[in-house]
């Protein structure tokens, strides 16, 4: 246990690395919830708070860059709700005072949790709470519940409970945070009052944080502007790479962002939005798909509000709903809706083919996407390898003139210029020089041969490659088994890749296995030309060890050609090769 | 003794019949092209063809294919390839009918004229010549064939000076030994090649293909 303190150090380290990991980044998170805090728990700040999480753990970098502006957004937020929340007495003495109460005394205001209206005295008060814009509809649930009149809109999140106790009927109004009211009548000089339940942020410590917050942020800014720039330019272009990728998976959040507006603000619609955000990046397939099945769900939404809108004109108990582009209200708005979701099927249908049709015929002709993926990247890789091998090729040729053939015509140069000089006076001396001038004459016609046999052996340009490799098989030391059936020529690059395949093979088998017999079988069938060779030596031969058989499987790569090597230590060998190649029709003779 | 020469390049072609027009030869013809030679072969007879392999139309092994369909109509026809490369397939097919009167040298031979000349005049006389590049890959290579390993170290020597295409006075000058037991070599390396006795020439021809012909 006395060894514990060890651990301290690397939990430090730990530590460290992840803070030095997420930077500034991770502070996203605290000010995104100061959204939550200023606005409540609602759907779209929880969406904030999240997304600043996600940010931050996945790319801390981005979230950085985007500390400042964040800051910034929340300090004025924070203002603006310092400035629109009654009670502030910061505001109250400020010279922005005035402009506050213009606000208090213009239609939307935000409340807290739970608003209280006072006492109401006398009969037939109306309180009326409601959203901007027209006048709702009387609830009749609020209007069954408390004695005055108390208009309601919108419904279903707002609840209206009369509680009787008291000298006059009292009205508590509960509504979710955030809910926009209206006060027209009892305003002002009769005698109940609002009370708020008072939200997380007294005046006089939002506007100080918020003012903070904007300061630092503005400060930042600056810093993280090019930053941002980066990122901005780096998201657009990735964005249009995959807009060209895949065309139809990116309409996934236009059509989720659709959502909002045919289903509501919701926990769960706004989720919908950044997860569709998520999948049209990682998963293009998968969200285009997923783009008409969303559109056929908001048909069948409009057709139920279409269906279910009461057909009789006098009744007006239903709030509105809004549905895509049109506020449903009346039974007129009713049908255009029902048209807006026509559209929207008409959209789907159209999308189908090409998306979830498209997919699964490439899923049912089996993996042809994929097949493609992987021939390109085969292709890719051989290309390159070809290219390599080219180059080293290249590289050797001219190594080889340059220190054989040409040095020796250098030679071969500086020679007869000395005989030249000797002829004169000393004939027997430049005798023997030209000599050797020729003897180095002969040694550089040699280089050359070698050099040539390299690059194409003569057999091989000649005949072809079975005879090419009954040459061979005439050089190689021991007795080489042939059974051959090539009734024709493979191209040029093709016959060279195979020769010295078998060539490799062969030197292979002379050098380490001590064979005493080796077996060459050769044939051409179907498209393919397979190549075997075997020898009974010692076996243990692995192509990924040196570099003979790993460059021959390179070359026969370029062609799809494959290799395959079967040498178990204590033998026998067996190199299998297999190239897909065109036979052509047998040379003949011209005379 | 009348010569056909047949090679593309015309400066080697002007050498070589200018070489062999100083050594005594009569230049029966001197072609460019394949079906020139198998014409000037069939129509002039002449005593001996030298012949580059590597002839138009196509370049490949056309000098072979023409000097070898010239044999098949004219058999015995003696024939000389010159070639950049020596291959021993080409040796073989060169062999393959064992009249003999064959030889098959690489270019660089024609620098020792002298060694030249005799190669031409042997093979014009119905003997075989193989270059030494050949004959040192098949001693190599024939290390553990049945027949040639029965012979001596001075035997395959002797045999191998034989392919070459040099008389027993040229292999006695050669090995620094009398005529007499070079002699003695080449009849114990035909008993144990299992040749049996018949013209000298001829068995010698049968003794090269011992080793070409495994």
């Amino acid at each position: 246990m006395g060894d514990m303190w060890i651990l301290f150090p690397v939990l430090w380290r730990v530590f460290a690395r992840l803070v030095r990991y997420l930077r500034r980044g991770i502070f996203l998170v605290p000010v995104a919830a100061i959204g939550m805090a200023l606005f409540g728990v609602r759907p779209w700040t929880v969406a904030m708070v999240l997304l600043a999480l996600f940010l931050a753990l996945w790319r801390p970098v981005i979230a950085a860059a985007l500390l400042p502006l964040t800051m910034v957004v929340a300090g004025i937020s924070g203002l603006v709700v310092a400035a629109t929340q009654p009670g502030s007495s910061f505001w109250s003495v400020s010279a922005l005072g005035v402009i506050r109460r213009r606000l208090i005394s213009g239609p939307p205001r935000r409340h807290p949790a739970t608003a209280i209206v006072g006492q109401l005295t006398g009969q037939g008060r109306k309180v009326v709470v409601t959203r901007p814009g027209p006048v709702g509809v009387p609830s009749r649930a609020a209007r069954a519940a408390a004695g005055p009149q108390v208009n309601w809109y919108p419904g279903p999140n707002a609840r209206a409970v009369a509680i009787p106790a008291g000298p006059g009927p009292r009205i508590r109004i509960e509504a979710p945070a955030g809910a926009p009211w209206q006060m027209l009548a009892g305003h002002g000089k009769e005698t109940f009052h609002i009370t708020t339940g008072g939200g997380p942020w007294p005046g006089g410590l939002l506007v100080p944080l918020a003012l903070l917050l904007l300061t630092l942020g503005l400060w930042l800014l600056p810093r993280s502007a090019p930053a941002l720039r980066t990122h901005a330019a780096g998201l657009l272009s990735s964005l249009r790479r995959r807009m060209l990728e895949n065309r139809w998976g990116i309409l996934l959040i236009p059509v989720a962002l659709a959502g909002l507006t045919v289903f509501g603000v919701h926990l769960w619609t706004v989720a919908a939005v950044l997860v569709s955000i998520v999948m049209a990046a990682r998963w293009p397939v998968t969200a285009a798909d997923l783009v008409p099945v969303a559109l056929t769900a908001f048909a069948v939404r409009g057709f139920m509000i279409a269906a279910s809108w009461p057909s009789l004109p006098g009744l007006l108990e239903r709030p509105g709903v809004l549905y895509g582009l049109i506020m449903v209200t009346t039974r007129q708005t009713a049908m255009l809706a029902g048209a807006e979701a026509s559209a929207f099927l008409v959209m789907a249908a159209w999308l189908v083919p090409r998306t979830i049709g498209a997919h699964a015929h490439a899923m049912l002709v089996p993996g042809r996407a994929l097949e493609l993926e992987g021939r390109v990247q085969r292709l890719t890789e051989t290309r390159d390898l070809a290219v390599d091998a080219a180059a080293t090729e290249l590289r050797r040729i001219e190594r080889d003139l340059h220190d054989g053939a040409q040095a020796r015509l250098v030679a071969l140069g500086m020679n007869l210029r000395a005989v030249e000089r000797m002829l004169p006076g000393r004939p027997e001396a430049a005798l023997a020089l030209v000599a050797e001038a020729r003897e180095t004459s002969l040694r550089a016609l040699n280089d050359l041969r070698d050099l040539v046999r390299g690059i194409c052996p003569p057999v091989l340009a000649d005949r072809g490659l079975g005879h090419a490799v009954r040459a061979l098989a005439l050089d190689t030391p021991f007795p080489v088994d042939l059974d051959i059936d090539l009734p024709g020529r493979l191209s040029a690059p093709v016959e060279s890749a195979c020769y010295f395949a078998v060539a490799e093979a062969l030197a292979n088998a002379v050098r380490h296995s001590g064979a005493r017999q080796v077996h060459v079988r050769m044939q051409h069938a179907g498209g393919l030309l397979r190549v075997q060779v075997a020898d009974d030596g010692a076996g243990g031969a692995d192509p990924a060890r040196g570099t003979g058989l790993l460059g021959v499987e390179q070359r026969l790569a370029a062609f799809d050609g494959i290799l395959a090597v079967s040498s178990p230590p204590g033998g026998p060998t067996m190199i299998a090769m297999e190239v897909p190649c065109a036979l052509s029709s047998p040379k003949t003779c011209s005379c | 003794v009348r010569v056909v020469v047949a090679e593309d390049l015309f400066l080697l072609r002007d050498g070589l019949t200018r070489l062999l027009t100083a050594h005594g030869f009569e230049i029966a013809a001197a072609v460019d092209s394949a079906p020139g030679l198998l014409c000037a072969l069939l129509e002039q007879r002449p005593d001996v063809a030298v012949v580059d392999v590597r002839l138009p139309p196509s370049f490949a092994d056309d000098g072979l294919q023409a000097a070898l369909a010239a044999r098949q109509q004219v058999p015995g026809l003696p024939v000389l390839l010159l070639s950049q490369y020596v291959e021993q397939l080409y040796a073989r097919e060169l062999l393959a009918d064992q009249s003999g009167a064959v030889g098959y040298l690489l270019k660089d031979r024609v620098f020792n004229d002298d060694q030249f000349v005799d190669a031409i005049r042997t093979v014009a006389a119905g003997g075989t010549v193989m270059d030494p590049d050949v004959v040192t890959k098949l001693l190599g290579r024939r290390a553990r064939d049945e027949p040639v390993t029965r012979l001596s170290a001075r035997e395959r020597e002797v045999l191998a000076l034989m392919a070459e295409g040099r008389s027993n006075v040229a292999i006695a000058q050669r090995l620094f030994v009398t005529e007499k037991a070079v002699s003695k070599h080449t009849t114990s390396i035909f008993t144990k090649l299992g040749l049996a006795a018949s013209e000298d020439d001829n068995r010698r021809v049968l003794a090269v293909l011992a080793y070409l012909n495994a």
